[in-house]
């Protein structure tokens, strides 16, 4: 029973580790803490797996989930040396066909991302990944009226830091 | 088209992660030990309610035949039992508010789930430093009214101090005394849960803020 449960987490997961990958990318900036954030999004993800029901997708849980050990779980440590951060995330995502000036822009946008705040990285991660309001308000547990105007604000922000 | 629309083409377009995990990397991954806010303020919670329940059993048996030589032994043992019959019913709400913590909640319920075992542990240290104060103001009442074992127990060697210094300089030390111990312990927790709380309490106070149309 565990065994089968185990099997299915694990290729359930490992379809979807993308969405905690770029959860990573848009909470830390350096190698040591997104791997960090990583493994903690993924202890919590096993240990809530049994009480997935599958009444919605595995991603849209895992996106909730993720979301809530970036904003409300994860502690940096200690030993992350501050120098080491570096604002672009190029090192991570080298393809040879992925053209120089998408890599720029995509550069730039997860150094924008990285100035907002807890909550406005997880508003405009999720208008990113084009989530309804519906699912925003819920994941973050803000009326929908609200969330608009949080994200409305957090775009324009994003957009002053990108184009100043 | 719109700026952000933009770059959410380039978003889309990003390449997967390079260093992809196997399923082996995540069943290593997901039975490593947690090292989350949460966990950390179960840890420290548990050591402060350990540390004031176990404050009684550091003191020596010697301290407190001076109650019995102040003939203040009833109060002594009515504290003693309200003491530890407060701290199981702490035990107890700290252990419910810790169990109720589901990471797929929505985030803001997360957030004040969390927060609410920091409350826990935190009136259960005002609860503390009540008793203390509450404590010694009875035993002072009752060693003042009986000034003449004051005397006895306190000045044996028979100097000659009179009953109203004796009760002034028992007093004022006790002040002191109290007053250095709950500076350091603020202190002491500012600095611990300062550092735990920092990023949810932020967190909370922006969602929270969102909530009141502001």
């Amino acid at each position: 029973m565990q065994k089968d449960l185990e099997t299915k987490f694990l290729s359930d997961f490992e379809q979807n580790q993308n969405i905690a990958h770029k959860i990573c990318r848009v909470y830390t900036t350096n190698q040591d803490e997104h791997k960090d954030l990583f493994q903690e999004i993924t202890i919590q993800l096993w240990k809530n797996y049994s009480k997935f029901r599958g009444d919605s997708k595995f991603s849209t849980w895992m996106y909730r989930v993720a979301l809530n050990t970036a904003i409300s779980l994860y502690r940096k440590s200690t030993r992350t040396i501050k120098t080491q951060d570096i604002s672009d995330v190029a090192f991570k995502i080298k393809s040879s066909d992925y053209d120089d000036t998408e890599e720029k822009q995509l550069s730039a946008l997860y150094g924008a991302i990285h100035q907002l705040n807890d909550i406005e990285k997880a508003l405009i991660f999720l208008y990113l990944e084009d989530k309804p309001y519906k699912e925003i308000s819920e994941t973050l547990g803000i009326t929908s009226v609200n969330a608009r105007v949080k994200m409305n604000r957090a775009k324009e922000k994003l957009k002053n830091i990108l184009n100043p | 088209m719109d700026l952000l629309e933009n770059y959410k083409k380039t978003w889309k377009n990003q390449p997967e992660e390079v260093n992809k995990l196997s399923s082996v990397d995540i069943y290593k991954m997901a039975h490593s030990k947690s090292s989350s806010i949460v966990k950390w303020i179960f840890i420290v919670g548990v050591l402060e309610l350990a540390f004031w329940a176990g404050i009684n059993l550091l003191i020596p048996d010697s301290f407190y035949k001076i109650y019995e030589d102040l003939n203040l032994e009833k109060q002594v043992s009515f504290f003693m039992i309200l003491h530890y019959l407060v701290i199981i019913v702490f035990l107890y709400f700290f252990y419910v508010n810790y169990k109720k913590i589901s990471i797929v909640e929505n985030t803001k319920n997360l957030i004040q789930r969390i927060l609410n075992i920091r409350n826990t542990v935190k009136y259960y240290v005002y609860y503390n430093l009540a008793i203390v104060f509450l404590s010694s103001f009875i035993i002072n009442i009752v060693l003042i009214s009986d000034s003449d074992t004051l005397m006895k127990v306190m000045n044996p060697e028979n100097l000659p101090i009179n009953v109203n210094q004796l009760i002034a300089i028992t007093i004022f030390s006790q002040l002191i005394a109290i007053i250095i111990f709950i500076v350091l312990l603020w202190l002491f927790y500012k600095l611990i849960y300062g550092i735990l709380l920092k990023k949810l309490n932020r967190n909370y106070k922006e969602l929270a803020r969102l909530n009141n149309g502001s």
